[in-house]
């Protein structure tokens, strides 16, 4: 030990030296690197020439293709979320508007390539299972999108690895990480958006590799370019799926520790040149992602002009915009002694009254007004129809008739000829709350009892009020309350119907109604127009103001996906691949295709994240005992090339112990992606410390080393190729689960031949046992499997 | 001080330039390198003609000469440079000296910095006169003037509502089980509660009364005494904040306003005021800081009397404040963290022994992991010598650990189990419940017969064992079936008459488990309610093999579902509110014979035709009641969810209390009753908040002017800065960041204990930046810290009547309408 320890005290003394003595002492610095020049064996230089290189990236890639495309045209049923993604491939064709919780460039993409193929967005892909062939839908044009951008993120994962200085072969190893994964294959064959997530996402990588790999050649047009590119992929990926937004994430905390590095007195910068680093990082990657993601939504929202699923969604005056839309074609203004019905906005009920009413007494003992019951009823109805009644003096004609944001009024329940009144009674079900009831309109003994202010939503002062579109509070003008709903039923003397009532919180959500239709109506107009229905233009709304409300959806509605799912599964289970998806079964020929990754490649990336925070954790603490077990260059790339892997692989994993929503093991898949990285860096520093070296082009500024070449010597290609044909076995036997195909291998001992006769006969079928064998954890939940304790 | 010291602190936190930088470092700057050859650079760190910075920072210290912007040079390397120069120059103190102006360093001329800047006096010599004991102790004047008010704060009018106030009816009614000693079952640890029963007990009160949440205390229940005495906690944490304060290093004038804010927050004064288990809990958690801060200024003086003593002191205030609540893990994380960074310090000292190395962390392992784990188990181990009569807890407990209660009657159940019988069965799993069923229905799945796990006693526990449909019932008056293993049983549910059942339908929480429901009646039934009995052992026989007959309360059984091959498992997966979150019983797909969450044991038995047994048992040690006992706490707390269903308007999200969104009502809100109402001081909460956000920022800019070489204050002084703001900090972050993550129902009391450290990091600031600064003169320091304390003082007299109780309708108290105007 004591030997090492001097041989660095030596180093060190050099490495001060070289500063002020110039170029000749970086010999003597590199002296033990230098020692390996000589020894690098045969094969290692064979492998690293350009022509190797590209005839292994050749070979990876042909067979990405192959894993990716065999059978995609099996099964040719709906499969798992394809039930989502294939629908909005097919409203982007129809033109129609859908709600999704992701961004749209994923979909977009979909859209394209089933405009591309000829589909013409008839299918609606209802429910797993349901047939394409039967259909007539290009179902195989739609998964090649994803089966060619996931086939592709494999020779993309080897140039990461190349472009960070490894050696081919631990290139290899990455790649063969990804390549054989029957996750990453199972994702890439289906209508699926991680597919182009993680093909972004490796792109991201690759791209600001290049870039920090430019840092001496600064503000050349390949470091701005290699910069664009960084901050286009990563705004692809962020519109490709809402987790996306991680990438961008873990590309900022990159930047930042660049630019505290910048930042550093040492460095002998100036401020000037730090802030013009800070700009162009601000334009590149924040600036331009930002462009990027606002005109992929502006590409979305363009081509989504026609009215759709998605409508109801959204805000009136959004949904205004959209053609042939319910409230662009049914909206009118309403007048004084107009007669119309009213919804529930939340649940949809109908304001509603009948001659019965409250009971006395309630089985709590509480003791009621014994007025006309007012419920919400979910059916049409003659006792849904209230009239407006005025609280003001009104002109004969004309527009002065057109009630008002804020106008006080009174709302007469036609059939009974009662109006709507609130007072200081509890409701029928809370206590907390006022009953509402109605009251004799000839009787004006209690007259101030049944004024309703009419506050519009988001109006401005004066608004006119309209059916549809005009969503609206009724607060009670004495006591403030406002008529509120929620989905409770009342007991048998109400018939199950639901409970309305005053709520002393007017800003609940449940307090929002509007006008369903506008019945009868004193104005010969609007009586004319309620019976032609007329083509309208569609309104027009600020791009900004539409993409704001769309974002605060999506976001909305992401956080509130909770429902429990029998796949869902913990974050913790993930790494170590301890539980799968059941995607899409098939009782007949007892078919299944099950989302679970190669256990081999998931274990040595997991395996490798260990070891790599093993041998930082070993080092600190070595160097905190004053010994230096790592050469600095070697522990240089340890840190920062590896630990931006681990950034990546970090910030796309710890935050979904944060979210509550349901989480599947598929969220994993950029995080696996990332940790196959730092598994192939992992294995390049336990063969051999030695490492390529300068892999960053040199600058004007900055003296050249001299070069040094990592040596795994013959060690590595045999690992590696023992690890690509465990690979390949564990991925064929696995793989009937992942292609949905009853197996062409009864095992993966079994002969060439047999291989041979079962990829041509797809009827056999994995039996039980089978199936369990493939079981290979236990808390993977197969169909199909046989059961395992017999009867007594 | 020596400079290997203030370069390494002085660089980058990191401590090593390598690791941050990139890997080819080769463009210094150019008079660095001249530096470095000067003679003077040999030291590492000198003045180098300063550059024109250009980060052009106003900076408030400017004109400060104490705290000097010296740019100095990069420490060029590590510290082993250093150790060499060390040896040539062992007291390099002149280097720096900067004209006497560096209090903190002319405090101390030992060798070694002084972590928190304070002056060790010698003793005193003995007082001979009452002037000279005054003298020698005006340091202690303040505090207890303090304490004094706080006395008067804390006492005045504490018997002002005879009623029963919130969680009164909880805790006090806990405190009576102490005196009647009858076993109960809390989510919370013993110890607040048995002080509690303590405070009841020395006031004379004898347990007779219930707590009834409102009701009026009748004659005989001595309530005021006994909330003095959970208030003298609340008077302790005043003194205690000053002391804290000083230990923390603060000014004199920091130290007056960390105790008017602990004084005068309104919510620590209204929650000390009653029988609840918060005072002791903030109490605890005040003392914890205190004596860590003791030992952090100890931290030179390693292995001493005083070092052992606050080390100590520390451990057994981890293990009380865990022991009343367990939101005091966030104090001991805190204590934890500290402690991790102190050990990677020593770590680093390569001139330490290493026998000093372990002896250091053999004293951190005993003194903070083992003494207060010791201390929590001690509070049990009480607990359970304490109640050792049967009560409404039992069922919580095992089967074993209930038939030696005092008062129970498990002994006389007939012992061996027979066809016919009636019984109850409780899972073996740690805290498990009893195998129960009610008329409810799942609203999901199958619609059929609720089958849950349930914790307390009732007829809807019991289930005949009856044998398969076309077998005769068991004959009255023929031979009776002995149960044995193997046999093939219904259970049918005494109170409903249905039949335990299974079905291929996922279960509504384990989803990949088969649903367990109650289904049929007498007569209608089918072969999916037939359930084979497993023995797995017998705690007194022992193995299978030794097993002939069942036993109640000893054998163990497992219940594996004869069509379907599932095992009968309840793993304290709690149901939704439908469920009235009792625990999921679901059927097991997978054989794991040792998932002692499938295993059972027959608990109540009763069979007119058996004689009656009477068997002594084996104690249940104390270790599997110790922890079975914390397993069902965890299990209850984690069933303490929001319901969806309900708008609970005391409970309010974590993010409405760092500005005091709302408060909590504590009591009923009749115009006769006396009001109390739970909202802190907002000047305090707000203050404290908003400098925790400052912090942050402050950090951020001290250390970008680091990166960039501007050196605003001393090493130690630095160090100082940073440990106090890191106390505060973290100690905040803790105790409120995992309440967002929580799923449990959260109150606006949870933030109490949190605001103390946001209390510490407003004195801390406002000590760093005005009173302490030399940039201010005497009589604005007077200015800032007289408003301050002014302030705080005016809006607790404004809000007093919340804590102090407000009498009258409370629309007359219209100043004190908080922003949700409908609470209050």
């Amino acid at each position: 030990m004591s030997g090492v320890q001097d041989v660095r005290q030596r180093n060190k003394g050099k490495g001060i030296n070289r500063d002020a003595s110039g170029p000749s002492s970086a010999v003597d610095y590199d002296d033990h690197n230098v020692a390996y020049l000589p020894s690098r064996s045969y094969i290692e230089s064979f492998l690293n020439t350009e022509e190797a290189s590209a005839a292994v990236v050749a070979i990876l890639t042909i067979i990405a293709f192959f894993t990716r495309f065999y059978k995609i045209n099996h099964p040719d049923q709906v499969v798992f979320d394809e039930v989502h993604f294939g629908k909005f491939a097919s409203y982007y064709i129809r033109r129609e508007y859908y709600f999704d919780v992701h961004p749209p460039l994923a979909k977009l993409l979909f859209g394209l390539a089933g405009w591309f193929v000829g589909y013409d967005g008839h299918f609606d892909f209802e429910n797993i299972g349901d047939s394409y062939t039967e259909n007539h839908v290009p179902y195989v044009g739609l998964r090649a999108l994803p089966a060619i951008l996931g086939s592709l993120t494999v020779p993309i994962v080897y140039a990461i690895m190349k472009e960070c200085g490894y050696s081919t072969i631990i290139a290899a190893f990455s790649a063969i990480i990804i390549l054989f994964d029957n996750a990453h294959v199972a994702q890439s064959r289906l209508i699926l958006l991680d597919a182009t997530l993680i093909f972004f996402l490796s792109l991201t990588m690759y791209s600001y590799v290049r870039f920090k790999k430019l840092r001496y050649q600064e503000f050349s047009p390949q470091w701005w370019g290699w910069l664009l590119a960084t901050g286009t992929f990563m705004a692809c990926t962020w519109a490709s799926k809402v987790n996306g937004i991680l990438t961008v994430v873990a590309v900022g905390v990159a930047v930042l520790i660049d630019l505290w590095d910048i930042l550093d007195y040492k460095k002998g910068h100036s401020m000037q040149y730090f802030w013009k680093h800070f700009i162009a990082r601000a334009a590149g990657l924040i600036a331009l992602p930002l462009v990027i993601y606002l005109s992929v939504f502006w590409v979305h929202l363009a081509i989504l002009s026609n009215t759709g699923p998605g409508d109801a969604f959204m805000s009136p005056s959004f949904q205004e915009t959209l053609r042939g839309n319910e409230l662009l074609m049914k909206s009118h203004e309403i007048r004084y002694y107009d007669t119309v019905t009213i919804k529930h906005k939340d649940t949809q009920v109908y304001l509603h009254s009948h001659p019965e009413r409250y009971p006395l007494k309630y089985d709590d003992g509480r003791i009621s007004s014994q007025g006309q019951q007012v419920t919400g009823y979910g059916h049409e109805d003659s006792n849904n129809q209230w009239q407006i009644i005025p609280t003001k003096a009104l002109p004969e004609t004309g527009r002065g008739r057109i009630v008002r944001h804020e106008d006080v009024i009174q709302l007469l329940h036609v059939n009974t000829g009662t109006v709507l009144m609130t007072h200081d009674v509890a409701s029928p079900l809370m206590a907390t709350n006022e009953e509402f009831t109605t009251w004799p309109k000839d009787d004006h003994s209690r007259y101030n009892d049944t004024l309703f202010h009419l506050r519009l939503s988001d109006a401005a002062p004066g608004e006119a009020w309209k059916s549809k579109s005009g969503h609206f509070r009724l607060i009670h003008v004495p006591t403030k309350v406002a008529m509120w709903s929620h989905p409770t039923q009342l007991p048998d003397w109400a018939f199950k119907q639901q409970e309305i009532n005053g709520n002393k919180n007017a800003n609940e959500k449940g307090a929002v109604w509007y006008v369903n239709e506008i019945v009868d109506s004193q104005d010969p107009d609007l009586k004319a127009k309620l019976e032609e229905v007329e083509m309208k233009e569609p309104k027009r709304l600020n791009f900004f103001k539409k993409f704001g409300e769309l974002q605060l959806l999506m976001l909305q509605h992401n956080a509130g996906l909770t429902a429990s799912h029998p796949y869902a599964s913990g974050p913790i289970n993930w790494p170590f691949l301890l539980s799968g998806i059941s995607f899409w079964t098939q009782n007949e020929g007892q078919k299944q295709i099950y989302l679970i990754g190669n256990i081999i490649g998931w274990w040595a990336s997991v395996g490798g994240i260990c070891i790599y925070i093993g041998i930082l954790g070993a080092d600190l603490l070595a160097r905190r005992r004053g010994l230096e077990p790592i050469p600095d260059d070697v522990r240089n790339r340890l840190w920062n090339s590896t630990g931006f892997f681990i950034i990546v692989w970090a910030v796309h994993y710890f935050p979904f112990y944060l979210m509550s929503r349901q989480l599947f093991i598929h969220h994993y898949l950029p995080s696996h992606v990332a940790s196959a990285l730092v598994a192939g860096s992992v294995l390049s520093f336990v063969l051999s410390e030695t490492i390529n070296t300068p892999v960053s082009a040199w600058g004007p500024s900055v003296k050249p080393r001299p070069t040094t070449y990592a040596d795994h010597g013959v060690k590595a290609p045999v690992m590696v190729a023992v690890f690509a044909i465990a690979m390949f076995s564990l991925y064929l036997f696995i793989s009937p689960l992942t292609y949905g195909t009853p197996g062409y291998v009864h095992s993966f001992q079994s002969s060439l031949r047999t291989m041979l006769t079962h990829l041509l006969t797809v009827s056999c079928r994995l039996t039980g046992e089978q199936v369990n064998a493939r079981r290979l954890l236990s808390s993977w939940t197969l169909h199909f499997a046989a059961k395992e304790s017999g009867n007594i | 001080m020596k400079p290997a010291d203030v370069a390494l602190n002085f660089g980058t936190p990191s401590g090593s330039p390598r690791t941050s930088s990139d890997f080819e470092e080769l463009n210094y700057p150019h008079h660095h390198t001249a530096t470095s050859n000067s003679p003077t650079g040999s030291l590492g760190w000198t003045a180098v003609p300063r550059r024109e910075e250009e980060l052009p920072l106003p900076h408030y210290m400017s004109e400060d000469t104490a705290r000097r912007r010296v740019p100095r040079a990069p420490a060029v390397d590590g510290g082993e440079t250093f150790v060499a120069q060390d040896e040539k120059h062992p007291m390099d103190y002149d280097v720096y000296d900067d004209g006497g102006k560096d209090v903190y360093a002319k405090m101390k001329a030992a060798r070694g910095p002084v972590g928190s800047g304070r002056l060790r006096r010698p003793p005193a010599p003995p007082p001979t006169t009452v002037g000279e004991l005054i003298q020698q102790n005006l340091e202690h004047i303040p505090p207890i003037i303090y304490t004094l008010l706080a006395c008067w704060t804390r006492f005045h009018k504490i018997g002002k509502s005879g009623n029963v106030i919130w969680d009164e009816a909880h805790f006090g009614k806990f405190g009576s089980h102490y005196l009647k000693r009858e076993f109960y079952f809390d989510v919370h640890p013993p110890l607040g509660k048995m002080l509690v029963g303590l405070a009841g007990l020395l006031s004379g009160y004898d347990g007779s009364f219930d707590f009834k949440s409102g009701e009026a205390y009748p004659e005989h229940v001595p309530y005021t005494a006994m909330r003095v005495i959970m208030a003298t906690f609340g008077v302790a944490m005043v003194p205690l904040g000053w002391y804290t304060a000083v230990e923390l290093g603060m000014s004199w004038r920091a130290c007056h306003l960390v105790a008017l804010m602990v004084l005068f927050d309104v919510a620590w004064l209204c929650i000390s005021r009653f029988i609840l288990l918060d005072s002791m809990l903030l109490f605890f958690t005040f003392t914890t800081v205190f004596c860590l801060s003791k030992f952090h200024n100890q931290q030179y003086h390693s292995f001493s009397f005083d070092w052992w003593m606050w080390l100590a002191m520390t451990g057994i205030s981890i293990g009380c404040v865990t022991s009343v609540k367990w939101v005091g893990l966030f104090v001991t994380a805190l204590v934890g963290l500290y402690t991790i960074e102190d050990l990677w310090d020593k770590f680093g000292d390569l001139k330490m022994p290493v026998r000093d190395q372990i002896r250091h962390w053999g004293a951190r392992i005993g003194c903070l992991i083992v003494l207060p784990i010791l201390v929590y188990m001690a509070s049990f181990k009480l607990h359970f010598l304490i109640l050792n009569h049967s009560g409404p807890g039992d069922a919580q407990m095992s089967s074993l650990f209930q038939a030696n209660l005092v008062g129970n009657d498990f002994a006389s159940n007939p012992l061996d189990v027979a066809f016919g019988s009636k019984v109850t069965l409780k899972n073996m799993g740690w805290g498990g419940g009893l195998l129960h069923s009610h008329v409810q229905t799942y609203p999901v799945g199958s619609n059929q017969q609720q089958v849950t796990c349930y914790h307390y006693k009732d007829e809807n526990n019991d289930w005949y064992i009856t044998p398969r449909w076309g077998e005769p019932e068991p004959d009255a008056e023929g031979p009776i079936r002995f149960l044995q293993d193997g046999d093939v049983i219904r259970l049918r549910h005494a109170a409903t008459t249905r039949n335990l059942h299974s079905h291929p339908i996922p279960a509504p929480v384990t989803k990949l488990n088969h649903e367990v429901s109650c289904y049929g009646n007498l007569t209608i039934g089918d072969e999916h309610d037939y359930w084979v009995v497993e023995v797995v052992d017998d705690i007194k026989r022992g193995k299978k093999n030794n097993v002939d007959k069942i036993h109640s309360l000893t054998t163990r059984l497992r219940f594996r579902h004869q069509v379907l091959g599932c095992y009968l498992r309840a793993a304290n997966a709690i149901l939704p509110q439908w469920g009235f979150k009792q625990v999921e019983v679901s059927c097991e797909k997978e054989n794991n014979p040792g998932d002692v969450h499938t295993y059972w044991n027959v608990e109540s038995h009763w069979n007119d035709r058996l004689p009656r047994g009477n068997t002594k048992f084996y104690r249940s040690p104390f270790l599997r009641d110790f922890w079975h006992l914390n397993v069902a706490m965890m299990t209850s707390n984690n069933a303490l969810i929001p319901d969806p269903d309900k708008e609970d308007i005391l409970a309010s999200k974590p993010l409405d209390w760092p500005f005091l969104r709302l408060g909590l009502r504590m009591c009923g809100w009749g115009d006769n009753q006396t009001k109390y109402y739970l909202l802190g001081t907002p000047v305090i909460w707000w203050a404290g908040t908003t400098s925790l956000v400052v912090s942050l920022l402050v950090l951020a800019v001290y250390l970008i002017r680091m990166q960039r070489r501007y050196a605003d204050m001393e090493p130690r002084e630095w160090d100082h800065f940073i440990y106090v703001g890191k106390i505060a900090f973290f100690g905040w972050f803790l105790h409120y960041f995992p309440f967002m993550i929580m799923g449990r129902v959260t109150y606006v009391h949870h933030y109490l204990p949190t605001l103390y450290f946001s209390v510490l990091m407003f004195a801390h600031l406002v000590d760093h930046f005005v009173l302490t600064s030399k940039r201010f003169s005497e009589k604005t320091k007077w200015i800032v810290f007289g408003a301050l304390s002014f302030t705080i003082f005016a809006c607790f007299w404004w809000f007093r009547g919340l804590a102090f109780g407000m009498d009258g309708p409370i629309n007359e108290h219209w100043g004190l309408r908080w922003r949700r105007l409908e609470y209050l």
